[in-house]
């Protein structure tokens, strides 16, 4: 594997070159308005806790749809994936690639379950799937306990990703940029809750697939064509455009296993399954989630490959780090308005990512752990807001440190939730002989050999051999887990099931 | 149980319990191509070829354990299981088998050197045109439908009055 093409190249960490023309600063401006407005009009729906973190299950298709699709993609489409393109070659599609399958994938193994059990039970959270699915207070406290060490990393990423961005756009320093963009974000998530999050994402991503799908076409036609961009590349650099890029074939098989099974333990993902209004209407989720990823990852695809080309050809400069590729493009050859357009796009990813884990974090503190500890707040909606401030207070003053630090924290975020949550959630809710043994023994396998693993790489006390990540390792081990427990237990497994959690798992 | 109920069930538990042992197998496959990495000497070449065969096994295999229900298992849906599978194994395959080949007068296919092509077009957008049209297609027989939101709903009434009358007063 090629050094420092690692899970950690898929934050956005760099430093943006500044972005700030009139156009794009209006633009920004702009975006800024219509969030608040949305934040404003959804505030003054949230009533209560079910509203605040799931939208009262009210939430439309077409609205979830595009929400979702924001909160999947987060700003490494928009630059930290075109730069690894542009670095390793067509062996980074292997991220996005799984794309194909996980939407369709997710309804199937989970979609219908767990709004099935958020009708049943009026479930809020994915902890709750996991606490009613193995009758499990212990199980439900794990999982929150994992998740929420995957949130504290993905919000200071996030959090230093949005000052980065905003730096760019405004020219205010990386401190402002990181307190202006939380802020923003702060104010719309304690007051409208997921409502506020889920109708700003709907914009935010409509926003992004504009701007993603404006500039394929722009790179098309700059280019010549995919046609000439390719013949430009192989004359030059024929690895490039090889099935495996520069990547060595297990590291970008290793990418596709993580990305594809991995995304059914994503929450801020599957945690919109709760909030779909008529559980019907699932039909065509998993459709039209899939078109709208494609929209949104054609400037991930058509940048990192057009990018490489131009510079090759000599009509961009060569470009100081691979993530300058979509900066270079849009501050040199695109028009300006298109530039400012994606900019707020970029804005607008790092936003929903951080919005949908600051409402997942505040209903784990305010909901899951004490449930886990048998009790119960007594005012969800009032605690729910108040962590929800504590949540991104935090992240930005943890973003702020910024260094590796920040950098450590954000690289097992995927890896974790997926070693923790994968196994237990979406097998257990299709498999009968799941225990709840099983269950707690592979969320704790997941954790533990996630931060292990990360730790000793970070501390660089050990080394992975080439195309071998602490995600995928901790996966399968928690799989094998899970199984060889469950199996060990299984006297246990039928008798620890709820007659109407056992409905929704036999439909 | 009536026996239908019996057919229904078997059927049901032989169409999961396949897909659980397919998902085993894929899971052991992949372990056993990252403990192959570990091996003094560097990664084997067959290491690469497990993951090939792997992925798509344990992906099939958790999409069929999540589909299967009621008397028709996975129904009419084996066949875009099947051809998903097929496509990224044959897919993942070629781009192992085929030799490296690419230079400024590579054939291209739609823009793009053919084991690119195979992998951005065949990989990357087959699935998109067959799996989620034949979700929504088999949807009210295979997934979802009134019926079943009703009996659910029906089970969570019940269990919400067991939960109350069993709470202390």
């Amino acid at each position: 594997m090629i050094p420092g093409c690692g899970l950690s190249n898929l934050l956005l960490q760099v430093a943006l070159p500044s972005a700030a023309r009139p156009a794009v600063i209006a633009v920004g401006v702009l975006y800024f308005a219509v969030v608040i407005g949305i934040s404003v009009w959804a505030a003054r729906r949230t009533h209560t806790a079910s509203d605040f973190f799931v939208g009262g299950k009210g939430i439309g298709l077409i609205a979830l749809t595009v929400a979702s699709v924001s909160v999947s993609v987060s700003g490494f489409a928009f630059i930290g994936g075109p730069g690894f393109i542009y670095a390793v070659g067509l062996g980074a599609m292997y991220i996005v690639l799984p794309a194909a399958v996980t939407n369709v994938m997710g309804a199937w193994v989970l979609a219908k379950r767990m709004r099935l059990l958020g009708e049943a039970r009026n479930l809020i959270t994915v902890p709750d799937a996991i606490g009613a699915r193995y009758r499990s207070r212990g199980a439900q406290g794990l999982a929150a306990i994992a998740m929420l060490v995957g949130i504290v990393g993905y919000m200071a990423t996030n959090a230093l990703a949005m000052g980065v961005v905003i730096n760019s756009i405004f020219g205010v320093g990386l401190g402002w940029g990181i307190w202006i963009g939380m802020g923003v974000t702060l104010a719309y998530s304690a007051s409208g809750g997921i409502l506020a999050g889920i109708y700003n994402d709907v914009f935010q991503g409509t926003l992004m697939a504009i701007a993603s799908v404006l500039v394929f076409l722009f790179v098309l036609g700059f280019g010549g064509g995919l046609g000439e961009i390719s013949r430009t590349i192989l004359a030059q650099d024929p690895t490039f455009l090889g099935p495996w890029g520069k990547l060595t074939p297990l590291a970008a098989l290793s990418f596709f296993f993580v990305f594809s099974m991995g995304s059914l333990g994503q929450p801020q993902a599957v945690h919109k399954y709760y909030m779909l209004r008529d559980p019907l209407q699932l039909k065509w989720y998993p459709l039209l989630k899939t078109l709208g990823l494609v929209l949104v990852l054609l400037l991930y695809f058509s940048v990192g490959v057009g990018v490489k080309a131009f510079v090759l050809n000599g009509r961009l400069p060569a470009l100081g780090s691979p993530d300058q590729a979509t900066p270079s493009l849009l501050l040199n050859v695109t028009p300006i308005v298109l530039a400012a357009l994606v900019f707020s796009g970029i804005a607008a990813a790092t936003m929903s990512a951080a919005n949908s884990f600051i409402n997942i974090g505040a209903a784990i503190v305010t909901h899951d752990l004490p449930v886990a500890f048998g009790r119960r707040v007594t005012d969800e909606l009032r605690w729910g807001r108040l962590a929800t401030i504590l949540i991104a207070v935090a992240a930005a003053i943890t973003a702020q440190r910024s260094g590796t630090m920040v950098a450590f924290l954000g690289i097992f975020g995927w890896g974790l939730f997926a070693s923790t949550l994968v196994p237990a959630l979406a097998v257990g809710l299709n498999w009968q002989g799941a225990t709840r043994e099983g269950a707690i023994a592979s969320i704790l396998t997941g954790l533990l050999t996630t931060l292990a693993l990360e730790t000793a790489a970070y501390l660089k006390a050990f080394r992975f051999p080439a195309g071998v990540t602490a995600s995928a390792v901790a996966m399968v081990l928690s799989f094998l887990v899970f199984f060889l427990v469950s199996w060990l237990t299984r006297r246990t497994a039928q008798s620890a099931i709820d007659s109407d959690v056992r409905l929704v798992m036999e439909l | 149980m009536t026996e239908s109920g019996e057919t229904t069930t078997t059927i049901v538990d032989n169409t999961r319990h396949a897909a659980l042992v397919a998902l085993i197998a894929g899971i052991f496959a992949i372990a056993t191509a990252y403990a192959a990495a570990f091996l003094p000497g560097g990664t084997p070449p067959w290491a690469p070829w497990l993951l090939a065969l792997g992925i798509p096994i344990a992906l099939g295999a958790i999409m069929i354990l999540g589909a299967a229900r009621g008397r028709m298992g996975i129904g009419p849906l084996k066949y875009p299981f099947a051809f998903v599978v097929a496509v990224l194994a044959i897919g993942f395959c070629a781009a192992l088998a085929i030799p490296a080949t690419e230079g400024p007068l590579s054939k291209l296919w739609l823009g793009l050197p053919a084991r690119a092509a195979i992998v951005i077009y065949g990989i990357g957008l087959l699935p998109i045109i067959v799996l989620p049209v034949a979700y929504a297609l088999t949807f009210e027989a295979q997934t979802l439908n009134a019926e079943d939101v009703e009996r659910v709903r029906e089970l969570g009434r019940e269990y919400k009055t067991r939960s109350e009358g069993e709470q202390p007063s």
